[in-house]
């Protein structure tokens, strides 16, 4: 019978996972769960790097230092995805903070989970999630995943 | 010398009983009446309730016929406001106007205030005990 | 345009909302963290936690780079301090400064900042605007800025009886807004009959209270 129009089911989206990069040991772990995900799920891996541009400079001021320093870390990342035959999209941020930058990201691509990692730091002596994990967490219009380094390694 | 003290913190009132007892006219705003528990028994000035920022209550002060102004608040803002107001409105001869804030008070020198910081002349004082002890 | 607001308060809120919808870079200033953290979940990252009277905050803000600096806080003598160092030490082509007691009007336009708004001057606007539809309870807040909504009923006798409006000598800074007779409630012009019976519903200064009653109260 020839597929009607009407009731074909619809086509599931794709299922996105969404991994913003931070530049330290913990993305690789990230990446490398989020790639194992997108394999079963049939999904697409997207690392995101954002710079932060302080407010004395404009929103799109040129920091070549700092798109060199992201250029590199996505590169990495899609370097680790051909080794794990998962292709890694990547894109290169700026904005005011990281937090609302990944969380508008998430909206924009329909994204289904954020896998991040989190070098375990600590601030005034006491463990501290840092500024973006806690408005991801909040924020993020899908699950997240946060990968926690454990204490040793941040030392 | 008549003087307008806004303040009567711990700096306000024992400049206010000096000045007294120096023989000047003293007149101390501060806006909570319970501070004026600071001015020694025989304090011969006058207390006035009310806020210095406030043109009319520094009118009321005597602002018009006073040789000089002392803004000696806790807020830098507070004070670095009653000085220009008595400066530029009131041409006060003299203002001396106390901030602690560093950067405030370097910036409002430039502005011609007369300042003072706590926070520079305690910190230098204590620089220099320490570098000539007894 | 690049805006700084200094003031993260209701007015710091609503203004910055407003500007980013016209597509201006805010930020806003705020001291108390969990304003700075409600005005982040409501307009997206656009406050920075700290002291605008505070050089280094206002040079971390970029206010060298600022077109205009917004200074809204409740203090006069905050708003004051935040234009005059953002003028003086970031050069900041424009500031304008919300001043909380109008007596305080002059003296900023003296030391150099360009624009002032007096809430005062606002609110009366807002009250012309606004007291034909809206109940009186809203305006209970007026005392702090030395004035008062007075409601007076027209006396037999009284000076102001069966005058014109623009007959009748107010005092200064003095509106009527709104007058209910016989036949409901209307916003009165110049040539509205001031009758006997009449509610009169004015906008005055403290002061001023005593001079106001007299043309409606009675002369005997």
């Amino acid at each position: 019978m020839p597929p009607s129009l009407f009731n074909r089911t619809p086509q599931p989206p794709t299922y996105r996972i969404l991994v913003p990069l931070g530049g330290n040991p913990s993305d690789e772990v990230a990446l490398r769960l989020a790639c194992d995900i997108a394999k079963k799920e049939k999904g697409r891996v997207q690392a995101v790097y954002v710079i932060e541009v302080r407010r004395t400079q404009a929103l799109d001021a040129e920091l070549p230092p700092e798109l060199e320093q992201g250029e590199v870390i996505l590169r990495e990342a899609e370097a680790l995805g051909s080794q794990l035959q998962t292709e890694i999209d990547t894109e290169l941020l700026q904005a005011r903070e990281v937090g609302p930058a990944v969380v508008d990201e998430a909206c924009d691509r329909g994204v289904q989970l954020i896998v991040m990692g989190l070098p375990y730091k600590r601030k005034f002596g006491d463990f501290s999630l840092g500024r973006s994990a806690p408005y991801i967490l909040k924020h993020a219009p899908c699950r997240v995943w946060i990968l926690r380094e454990p204490p040793a390694a941040a030392e | 010398m008549r003087v307008v003290i806004m303040g009567c913190g711990r700096v306000g009132s024992t400049l206010a009983a000096n000045l007294d007892q120096g023989g000047h006219e003293v007149t101390i705003v501060d806006l909570d009446s319970s501070q004026f528990r600071r001015l020694p028994a025989g304090f011969g000035g006058r207390s006035l309730v009310g806020n210095g920022i406030d043109q009319d209550v520094l009118r009321r002060a005597g602002i018009e016929e006073a040789d000089a102004f002392v803004a000696v608040t806790q807020g830098d803002n507070h004070n670095v406001l009653a000085s220009q107001i008595a400066k530029h409105v009131f041409s006060v001869h003299n203002v001396i106007c106390r901030m602690y804030d560093l950067v405030r008070e370097e910036f409002y020198q430039d502005l011609g205030l007369t300042t003072i910081s706590p926070t520079k002349v305690i910190s230098g004082m204590i620089g220099d005990m320490l570098h000539h002890p007894e | 345009m690049y805006i700084i607001l200094v003031g993260g308060g209701k007015v710091g809120f609503h203004l910055a909302r407003a500007l980013l919808s016209e597509g201006h870079e805010v930020l806003v200033i705020e001291r108390d963290r969990r304003k700075c953290v409600s005005i982040n979940d409501e307009l997206g990252s656009v406050v920075l936690q700290g002291d605008g009277c505070e050089a280094a905050i206002l040079a971390e803000a970029g206010a060298s780079r600022a077109d205009l600096v917004i200074a809204v806080t409740g203090g006069d003598e905050d708003n004051l301090v935040v234009c005059q160092l953002a003028k003086g030490k970031f050069h900041t082509p424009r500031t304008i400064a919300r001043i909380n007691n109008p007596k305080n009007e002059s003296i900023f336009k003296k030391l150099g900042i360009d624009d002032t708004i007096s809430s005062t001057q606002v609110i009366m606007e807002r009250i012309q605007a606004e007291i034909p539809s809206h109940p009186l309870l809203h305006l209970a807040s007026l005392g702090s800025y030395g004035l008062e909504l007075v409601n007076l009923s027209v006396a037999e006798g009284a000076a102001a009886a069966g005058h014109k409006l623009r007959d009748i000598s107010l005092p200064p800074q003095t509106v009527v807004s709104l007058i209910i007779g016989a036949d409901g409630p209307r916003v009165p012009t110049g040539d509205t009959l001031i009758q006997i019976g009449d509610e009169v519903i004015a906008v005055t200064r403290v002061e001023s209270e005593d001079a106001l009653r007299a043309q409606f109260a009675s002369q005997h």
